[in-house]
C-alpha cells in the first residue's frame, strides 16, 4: 500500500518541483504589477528582459480590482510583484497573495516590490475609525498621479530588477536613465503647459488627485463621495453644489470607474465643466502609457479651465 | 699798420663781439621768451592738468558717493530679500515638519498595539415573522415574531511566524429556546504560508472546503438563511476538527485541489464514544476550476465529496413519522457547484450579476429499525446495543437537494436577488421541501448592511409539515479590522 502510494506520488512531486523551479537563465523576469502604470514603468526599465502582467487593465477602481482565480497561477509563477503600497491594494492583493502560494512575492520578501518607500504621504489620517470612511491608515496612496513622485517608483523598480538579474544591471540603468530623462523633459513641458491651472479648483469623485493638485498648483475643493468609499448623500451633494457656486469652482472630475449621473448633475447645477480623467494608463482610450496618460490629463484640464472674460 | 690792423681787428673783434653779444642778447631774449613761453605753457598745462585732475577727482568722488549710496540701498534690499527668503524657507520647513510629524504620529499610533493581532467584530441581528409555529414548520425557532442575535462574532488573525498564520472565530448565538447567548469556537486554526510545491495545510477547527457556500459564515451569505440542502445534508456550516491540505497544481490554468479529514463535518458531533478508529473520521475534498469567459464574465465550477465510513450515530436515532427509526451508520455526500458572474471591470463596485447553483446527492447508509425499538438518544452501536429487537437491517437512502440563486447589483449600495431551494429528506427521499426567497440588500457602507427577505416554504404531505411564509430583516455590521478573504471573491 505504502509503496503503491509512493509510486503514485513520486512523479507528481517531481513534476511539481520541475514546474515550480526557477526559470532558466536568460528567460525574461516574470513580473506582476498590480496597476497598469507600474506595468508601463516596469517595461520601460526592464525592456526585453522582463515579461510583465498587470492585474488591472486600467479601467478598474484601484481599490476594486476583481480577485479573479485566473490571477492565481500567474502570481504563483511571478518572480517579482510590483505594487503601489500605502494600502492602495488592500481590497484584493492580500487574498490573491495568500491564494498564490508563492513565498517569493509575499510581504517582506525580496520579490515584494513596494514602490512607496521614500514617498511622504499626503492626508495621513488622524483616525482610522470607520466613521471617516474607508481611509488608508498610511496616507493617500495615489502618488503616481504626480509625475515627479513617479520617479521614486521607477527607482524601486530598477533596484528590484537589478537585484533579480544583476547581469543586466547596466541595461536596466541605461533604460532607467533614458526613461527618467524623457519623463523629466515631459514634466517641464507639463509644468509650462499647466501654468493656467494654478489656483484653479476642482471637485473629483474620489480623493485621488491630491498629489497631482499639489504638483500643478490646483486646488482640490472636495470630493463627491461623502467619505472615502461612502456614496454621497443628497445633503452632501447639495453642499458641494452650494460651495462650488460660492467659490466659482469650474471643474468636476469624474474618474471612469464611477457612474456619471451625480458628477453630471453637479456640473449642470454649478455650470462647471465635467471632465473624465483616467487614474491609470488605459483608463480612457489613447492613454496606454504613463506619459500618454499624464499628457491626456494635463491637456484635458487645461482645455477645461475657464477662459478669461 | 700793425696798430691799425690791431685796432681794426680789435674793432672787428669788438664789433663782432658786440654783434655777437647783440646776437647773444637776442638769442637770450629769444631763449628767455621761449623759456617764458615754455614756462607759461607749462604752467598753463599744469593748471589745466590740475584742473583736469581736480575735475576727475571730483567726478570720481561723486561716482564713489553715488556707488556708496547704491551699495547702501542694495544692502538694505538684500537684507530684506534674505529675510523674505528665510521666512519662505521657514514656512516650507514648518510645512515639511508638519508632514513628517503626521507620518511619525501615524506610526506612533500603531506602536502601543504593535503585537496585537487583527481584531474585528461582527454583529448580526435577525428580525423575523413566521406565519406558522415551529411545530408546523420544523424550524428550531418559534413562529410569529422573533428577534435574535444570530451572530456575535469575534475574528482574530495574525501571523504566527514566517511559516504560518493563525486565526480564530469566536461566536455567540442566541439560543432558540432561552434566548441566552451560547459562546462557541467556530474556527481556530493554523494555516501554513510557505510550504513547497504549492501546498497549504490547515489544522485545527475550521470550516472544511466543500461546495461554494458551506464554509461561508452566516452573515456573509448572499441571502438571510443558509440554503436548506446545506442545512440538512451538511448540518449548517462545514465545521470540522482536523486537517485540510490544498494544492495548487503548477499549471497555467487555475485549478485547486483540497483533501481533508476531521472528526466531524457540520454542526452535529460524530461518534462520541470512547475510541474513534481511523474509519470513523470524516474524509472530504473538493476540486475546482475557473474560466474567464470574457474580461467581464467569469465561470467557476467545482465538485466535492464527503465520506464517513462509520458514522455510528451522528444525529442519533431518528424517529420517522411512521414510528420506525433510522440511525446513520455511513455518511456519503457528493456535490457539484457552479457560479457564473458578470463583473464588469470598469464599474464592478456599482454593477454585477451572479448566478450560483449547487446540487448535492446524499447517499447515506442507515440502520433501519422498523418497530422503533431503538429509543432516541441511545449510545452508539456495539454488539448488545440496548433496544435491538432483531428486525433491524442496513440500507441506503439516496436523496437530492439543490439551491440556485441570482443576485443583481445595480448600485454600490443596492442589490436584489432570488433564491430557490429544493431538498429531499436525507432519510426519506419522498419527503420534499422547497422554498422561494426574493431578497433586497442595502449595503449602507462596506461594514453596515440591511437585508429584507421573504420566504415561502412548501412541504409535501409526507413530511407532515405545513407551508409557511416568513419575512426576515437582517442587519449585519462590522467593527475593527476586516480582511477581504479569498472566499469572499
Amino acid at each position: 500500500m505504502k509503496s503503491k502510494l509512493m509510486r503514485l506520488l513520486t512523479p507528481v512531486m517531481l513534476a511539481a518541483t520541475a514546474c515550480a523551479a526557477s526559470p532558466a537563465q536568460g528567460a525574461p523576469i516574470r513580473v506582476v504589477t498590480t496597476l497598469t502604470d507600474l506595468a508601463d514603468l516596469t517595461r520601460a526599465v526592464g525592456g526585453k528582459e522582463v515579461q510583465v502582467f498587470s492585474l488591472a487593465t486600467g479601467v478598474e477602481d484601484t481599490h476594486g480590482v476583481p480577485m479573479k482565480p485566473s490571477f492565481v497561477p500567474i502570481l504563483n509563477r511571478a518572480e517579482l510583484l510590483v505594487l503601489v503600497g500605502l494600502g492602495c491594494e488592500h481590497a484584493f492583493l492580500p487574498a490573491l497573495l495568500e491564494a498564490s502560494k508563492n513565498p517569493r512575492i509575499q510581504s517582506g520578501q525580496p520579490g515584494y516590490v513596494d514602490c512607496s518607500p521614500g514617498i511622504v504621504p499626503l492626508a495621513v489620517p488622524k483616525s482610522t475609525d470607520h466613521s471617516e470612511g474607508d481611509v488608508h491608515p498610511s496616507g493617500n496612496p495615489h502618488y503616481l498621479l504626480d509625475p515627479v513622485l513617479a520617479k521614486t517608483a521607477v527607482e524601486h523598480i530598477y533596484e528590484a530588477l537589478a537585484a533579480q538579474a544583476p547581469e543586466h544591471t547596466a541595461e536596466f540603468r541605461q533604460n532607467r536613465d533614458a526613461y527618467l530623462a524623457k519623463l523629466e523633459a515631459k514634466v517641464a513641458e507639463w509644468q509650462q503647459l499647466a501654468k493656467p491651472l494654478k489656483g484653479v479648483g476642482f471637485v473629483s469623485y474620489h480623493e485621488e488627485w491630491g498629489y497631482f493638485a499639489e504638483r500643478f498648483g490646483m486646488k482640490v475643493f472636495g470630493t463627491i463621495e461623502l467619505k472615502p468609499g461612502i456614496d454621497p448623500t443628497p445633503r452632501h451633494i447639495e453642499q458641494i453644489i452650494l460651495g462650488m457656486k460660492a467659490e466659482h469652482v469650474p471643474i468636476v472630475v469624474r474618474e471612469p470607474q464611477f457612474p456619471e449621473k451625480v458628477p453630471a448633475y453637479i456640473a449642470r447645477q454649478t455650470g462647471a465643466k465635467l471632465v473624465k480623467l483616467p487614474i491609470m494608463p488605459g483608463g480612457v482610450p489613447h492613454t496606454e502609457t504613463y506619459i500618454a496618460m499624464m499628457d491626456y490629463i494635463i491637456h484635458t484640464l487645461v482645455a477645461a479651465q475657464p477662459k478669461p472674460g | 699798420m700793425k696798430f691799425t690792423r690791431l685796432i681794426g681787428w680789435s674793432s672787428t673783434l669788438c664789433l663782432g663781439a658786440i654783434l655777437a653779444q647783440a646776437q647773444e642778447t637776442n638769442e637770450v631774449e629769444k631763449l628767455n621768451q621761449q623759456l617764458k613761453q615754455i614756462r607759461e605753457t607749462f604752467e598753463k598745462q599744469q593748471r589745466e592738468l590740475k584742473e583736469s585732475f581736480e575735475r576727475m577727482f571730483r567726478e570720481q568722488q561723486a561716482q564713489i558717493e553715488a556707488l556708496k549710496r547704491q551699495l547702501a540701498s542694495a544692502t538694505n534690499a538684500a537684507a530684506g530679500l534674505a529675510q523674505t527668503n528665510q521666512a519662505a524657507a521657514a514656512d516650507q520647513l514648518k510645512e515639511l515638519n508638519q508632514k513628517v510629524d503626521q507620518v511619525v504620529e501615524a506610526q506612533k499610533k500603531v506602536r502601543p498595539s504593535e503585537f496585537n493581532p487583527s481584531i474585528g467584530f461582527v454583529g448580526e441581528t435577525v428580525l423575523a415573522y413566521r406565519s406558522k409555529g415551529s411545530e408546523a414548520t420544523g424550524s428550531e425557532r418559534r413562529g410569529g415574531f422573533d428577534a435574535f442575535q444570530r451572530s456575535m462574532e469575534l475574528n482574530i488573525a495574525a501571523s504566527v511566524d514566517p511559516f504560518a498564520k493563525g486565526y480564530a472565530v469566536i461566536n455567540a448565538t442566541a439560543d432558540s429556546a432561552t434566548g441566552e447567548a451560547t459562546l462557541g469556537i467556530e474556527e481556530a486554526a493554523l494555516q501554513t504560508t510557505s510550504l513547497p510545491w504549492n501546498l497549504e495545510l490547515k489544522a485545527g477547527r475550521f470550516f472544511g472546503e466543500f461546495g461554494r457556500l458551506a464554509y461561508i459564515h452566516d452573515h456573509e451569505l448572499p441571502f438571510v438563511n443558509r440554503p436548506l440542502v446545506l442545512d440538512r445534508y451538511i448540518g449548517g456550516e462545514s465545521k470540522t476538527d482536523g486537517l485540510q491540505l490544498n494544492w495548487l497544481p503548477p499549471i497555467a490554468h487555475y485549478t485547486s485541489l483540497t483533501l481533508g479529514l476531521g472528526d466531524q463535518f457540520g454542526d452535529n458531533p460524530n461518534n462520541p464514544g470512547t475510541y474513534r478508529p481511523f474509519s470513523e473520521l470524516n474524509f472530504f475534498g473538493r476540486a475546482s476550476t475557473y474560466f474567464d469567459l470574457t474580461p467581464d464574465w467569469q465561470l467557476e465550477a467545482g465538485m466535492s465529496g464527503l465520506w464517513n465510513p462509520r458514522t455510528q450515530d451522528r444525529a442519533g436515532v431518528q424517529v420517522q413519522p411512521n414510528g420506525s427509526t433510522l440511525t446513520e451508520r455511513e455518511r456519503r455526500l457528493a456535490g457539484l457547484d457552479l457560479k457564473v458572474s458578470y463583473v464588469p471591470l470598469r464599474n464592478n463596485q456599482f454593477r454585477s450579476l451572479v448566478w450560483g447553483t449547487e446540487l448535492l446527492f446524499s447517499d447515506n447508509r442507515y440502520l433501519f429499525d422498523p418497530d422503533g425499538s431503538l429509543a432516541p438518544g441511545n449510545p452508539t452501536a456495539h454488539p448488545g446495543w440496548p433496544g435491538l429487537s432483531g428486525d433491524e437491517f442496513m440500507g441506503g437512502v439516496g436523496a437530492l437537494g439543490l439551491y440556485s440563486y441570482v443576485t443583481y447589483k445595480w448600485h454600490r449600495q443596492w442589490s436584489a436577488g432570488f433564491l430557490f431551494d429544493w431538498v429531499q429528506n436525507a432519510q426519506n427521499h419522498n419527503d420534499e421541501t422547497s422554498a422561494y426567497s426574493p431578497y433586497l440588500t442595502w449595503a449602507i457602507s462596506h461594514w453596515n448592511q440591511l437585508r429584507l427577505q421573504y420566504t415561502h416554504t412548501d412541504h409535501n404531505a409526507v413530511s407532515g409539515l405545513r407551508p409557511d411564509d416568513a419575512i426576515y430583516l437582517q442587519w449585519a455590521w462590522i467593527i475593527g479590522s476586516h480582511a477581504h478573504g479569498w472566499q469572499q471573491r
